[in-house]
């Protein structure tokens, strides 16, 4: 009898080995009209893998052009090379980190030291960076580079006038510009595929200065200098991506610490004589003193700064009861309305320039502004994580306020990608950022 | 084959239970039904009767007991949203089971029995460090019922039964990744269902040989944990404060069933029979959980479900080839209650497709083995991102699920 059942007991095995279902054939990669055979990278800061107010190995490793180029191996994408700085030299140029929480329970927020400084450079203040000695580098990010800086020569020089020392690591002992290095990997590596996120730092170094002594690179100036980056790049009618300049306003940097609640604890200070008459006086860019309101933005640092050191009047940093009765707060820690209004403005316009040049050439364009301003709003979820703009709890901005962490870099990587699949029918694998980490904890 | 080992067969049985009709609804009781497609309530085959119509077991004139065994293979893949690497279950293997005995006078008009199944339950143990681990990692839902059951003959061509359904063992086990800024803690949710009661009825009319009907009704029963061991690792010492509870209650609703069947008997050798079941799976609406202490600064927690009712259509046959031999093939299809965007992890439903196929064999006059198969294929099911955000319920994965399930049975009947 039992064999009689012999074919139906082989027939449930077959069955089971093979119901394994296959959804892998559903979703192939594949890289359209693109070739990512040989991808180099452009930018600044955010594209060196900038984090934590330092460029160190493990921000390196999770840059977002290291991310794609790993994406990018799904659909025929070759390898990428970094100035990586070596396992000694891993602090970098040392970086942010928490190293505790006060009694309120905020976090104590210190520095780990730099461990590939190598002594200062020939203008007797920058300190100079452990060399990358490769050949091969394809991410061409450079810390605090702006559009405005590309064509000057020894940018990357060691030399008494100063220069950056990012680029003089990358560079060796060249006095060329930086749009001359481009040039030169351009001609080397031959490029299949390029990314290009300059822009940023034309508007930010104005805002994190608090609108002292840093100026807005002009639009005329920043359109011809960003056609020739973009000249070079698409030699041979290279593809790729440009990114917006997203609204420095929308990050931590600037929204921490909000006027109204700093104006709520000073009225309710007792040990300021009629508080609630007190409130939060600020010297403008303009060199007016006037009460702050909701329109104006205090930068990160005024919090360690307001209420303290009563030097210049009896009254604390930042507290008056008018104009003329006040010790307003210096006018670096405050982006005041009109600040903003510029800043906003010339970020705008220069969108508008990246926006044409996207479409004129035929690139894929991943708008960082407006990708920011919604996170900045809502959020986003990612894989039923939810992340936000927030200072150290919201998962996206390391502790500088202003640059991504892992995790907030990988989902630019995703961001990106989905602009390049619309653009060039291609199929390239987004990352799990959930793999990725936001702020490191102690 | 003696009583000793059929009831030690039974205790290897009792681990698991597997999701295998819609929902976390398991209906695989009675091997015979199970090769005709899931049908029964239309008909009066056997004991498993009690489980599809109580009212039909009047008309089984044997008096008996089946015990029945199901191995579930289930077999999932998970693809990410925008991802392209495929996720796949750590495998498990589930066993529902059934234990089914009847008695009565031999020329009594009624019967009494005792059923014992596992009419819901789910298994599933996601990939390590897969996109929805803050959803869900593991799951093991385990429900058996007993069900004592009377069953009574109007007429030769009419009776009705019913059953008291005693939910005797319930046990919940649910783990998660916490989502830490810098690492992932886990928690996981232990518990043990209340005993509560629900009831079956039915009535079932032959009006001639050739053809039978049926309806028949299970009612509602609330899976209520109370007391349920909370359980945090991994958390790193910072955090340690926000995730202090220690106790959980939850409650799942275990929906009523409203089912009709036909039979027909065009010949004593072949038998059809055709089922419609409705699930008012319309009761699950979220899931929701309290904790002694808070969890991340909340001691509750909600998850929308929004379940809508759903219906099963089942189409089975069998055919007599030889006194001993008996073939049996069905299908069923069955709607899913888990609405577009609402697809959870541990439930990763989608419209079902199933065929059955049976035999079995009459090794003497009292005793008899079934075996049975089905192959139960799950509609591949995409939800998006920008569906979870429509419908807000981001706290779980956007992706595409996809799931085959086959479960080969072996039944087992003494009848006197």
């Amino acid at each position: 009898m039992f064999r009689k059942f012999v074919p139906f007991v082989a027939l449930l095995g077959l069955g089971i080995t093979a119901c394994q279902p296959d959804l892998e054939s559903d979703f192939k990669s594949s890289a359209g009209s693109a070739d990512f055979t040989r991808y180099i990278a452009v930018g600044n800061s955010l594209t060196a893998g900038f984090s934590d107010n330092g460029l160190y190995l493990e921000g390196q490793l999770n840059s977002y052009p290291n991310l794609l180029a790993t994406q990018f191996k799904a659909a025929g994408g070759g390898e990428f090379e970094q100035p990586l700085f070596n396992s000694a030299q891993s602090n970098g140029s040392g970086y942010l980190r928490i190293t505790g929480f006060d009694a309120t329970g905020n976090p104590i927020i210190g520095n780990v030291a730099a461990n590939a400084a190598v002594g200062i450079g020939a203008d007797s203040k920058t300190p100079l960076l452990a060399k990358y000695t490769g050949t091969g580098n394809q991410n061409l990010g450079v810390p605090g580079i702006r559009i405005a800086d590309i064509t000057t020569a020894g940018y990357g020089l060691n030399n008494p006038v100063g220069f950056n020392p990012y680029f003089e690591r990358m560079l060796g002992t060249s006095p060329a510009s930086y749009l001359q290095y481009v040039q030169e990997r351009v001609n080397t590596i031959k490029p299949t595929f390029f990314t290009n996120w300059l822009g940023n730092n034309d508007v930010l170094g104005f805002a994190t200065a608090g609108g002292v002594g840093a100026t807005l690179t002009p639009v005329a100036e920043f359109t011809t200098k960003y056609n020739q980056m973009l000249d070079v790049l698409t030699t041979g009618g290279t593809k790729g991506l440009v990114a917006t300049i997203p609204n420095v306003t929308n990050v931590p940097l600037f929204t921490t610490v909000p006027v109204a609640a700093v104006i709520a604890s000073i009225k309710a200070n007792p040990q300021i004589p009629n508080a609630s008459a007190a409130s939060l006086y600020i010297r403008t860019g303009t060199n007016t003193i006037r009460e702050a309101t909701a329109n104006d933005l205090l930068l990160l640092p005024a919090r360690a700064v307001i209420g303290t050191g009563a030097t210049q009047t009896t009254l604390p940093i930042g507290v008056g009861y008018s104009a003329t009765m006040a010790n307003p707060l210096p006018s670096q820690f405050v982006l005041d309305a009109a600040e903003i209004t510029s800043v906003t403005n010339r970020t705008n316009e220069l969108n508008a320039v990246i926006t044409a040049e996207a479409q004129k050439r035929n690139l894929a364009l991943f708008d960082a502004n407006a990708y920011f301003t919604t996170v900045a709003r809502n959020g986003v979820i990612t894989n039923g994580i939810t992340n936000t703009a927030s200072f150290v709890t919201g998962n996206l901005f390391s502790l500088d306020g202003v640059h991504p962490t892992p995790r907030g870099y990988a989902i630019v990587a995703n961001e990106m990608i989905k602009a390049i699949n619309a653009t060039y029918g291609s199929s390239v694998p987004q990352l799990n950022p959930g793999a990725y980490r936001g702020v490191r904890f102690p | 084959m003696n009583l000793k080992t059929l009831l030690l067969a039974s205790g290897a049985l009792l681990s698991g239970t597997a999701a295998v009709a819609g929902g976390y609804q398991v209906s695989l009781a009675g091997i015979k039904n199970n090769g005709m497609g899931g049908v029964g309530v239309g008909l009066s085959l056997d004991q498993a009767a009690m489980f599809y119509n109580p009212g039909a077991l009047a008309m089984v004139r044997e008096r008996g007991v089946q015990l029945g065994g199901n191995l579930t293979f289930a077999r999932n893949s998970f693809v990410a949203e925008g991802g392209n690497t495929q996720r796949e279950l750590r495998n498990t293997v589930v066993t529902p089971f059934s234990l089914f005995a009847s008695y009565g006078p031999t020329e009594a008009k009624f019967r009494a029995g005792i059923a014992v199944y596992t009419p819901f339950g789910s298994k599933l143990q996601y990939a390590e460090g897969w996109e929805g681990r803050t959803s869900l990692t593991d799951i093991d839902l385990k429900s058996v019922f007993v069900q004592p059951t009377f069953s009574y003959a109007l007429t030769d061509q009419l009776s009705v039964g019913a059953g008291l359904v005693v939910l005797a063992y319930g046990a919940v086990n649910l783990q998660r990744d916490i989502p830490l800024p810098d690492s992932y803690g886990h928690i996981e949710l232990d518990g043990k269902a209340k005993t509560k009661l629900g009831y079956n009825a039915g009535i079932f009319f032959k009006p001639s040989p050739m053809l039978s009907l049926g309806i028949s009704y299970r009612s509602k029963i609330d899976a209520q944990v109370e007391d349920g061991d909370v359980k945090f690792t991994n958390i790193s010492p910072t955090f340690a404060s926000r995730f202090q509870a220690t106790k959980f209650g939850a409650t799942l609703p275990l929906p009523a069933t409203t089912s009709i069947g036909l039979g027909i008997m065009p010949s004593d050798k072949l038998t059809l029979a055709f089922d419609i079941n409705y699930v008012n799976w319309s009761a699950y609406r979220n899931l929701e959980f309290r904790f002694d202490q808070q969890i991340n600064g909340s001691t509750f927690s909600t998850s929308k479900r929004y379940y809508q009712d759903a219906f099963t259509f089942r189409v089975g046959g069998q055919y007599k080839i030889t006194d001993a031999f008996t073939a049996r093939v069905g299908g069923a299809y069955d709607n899913s209650p888990v609405k577009n965007g609402y697809v959870t992890p541990e439930t990763p439903d989608a419209d079902r497709i199933s065929g059955t196929a049976g035999i079995s064999y009459a090794v003497t006059e009292h005793f008899g083995i079934d075996l049975s198969t089905q192959f139960v294929t799950l509609k591949k099911r995409t939800q998006t991102a920008l569906d979870l955000q429509n419908n807000q319920t981001t706290d779980r994965v956007a992706g595409t699920y996809k799931t085959n399930i086959v479960i080969p049975g072996l039944g087992l009947n003494y009848t006197f």
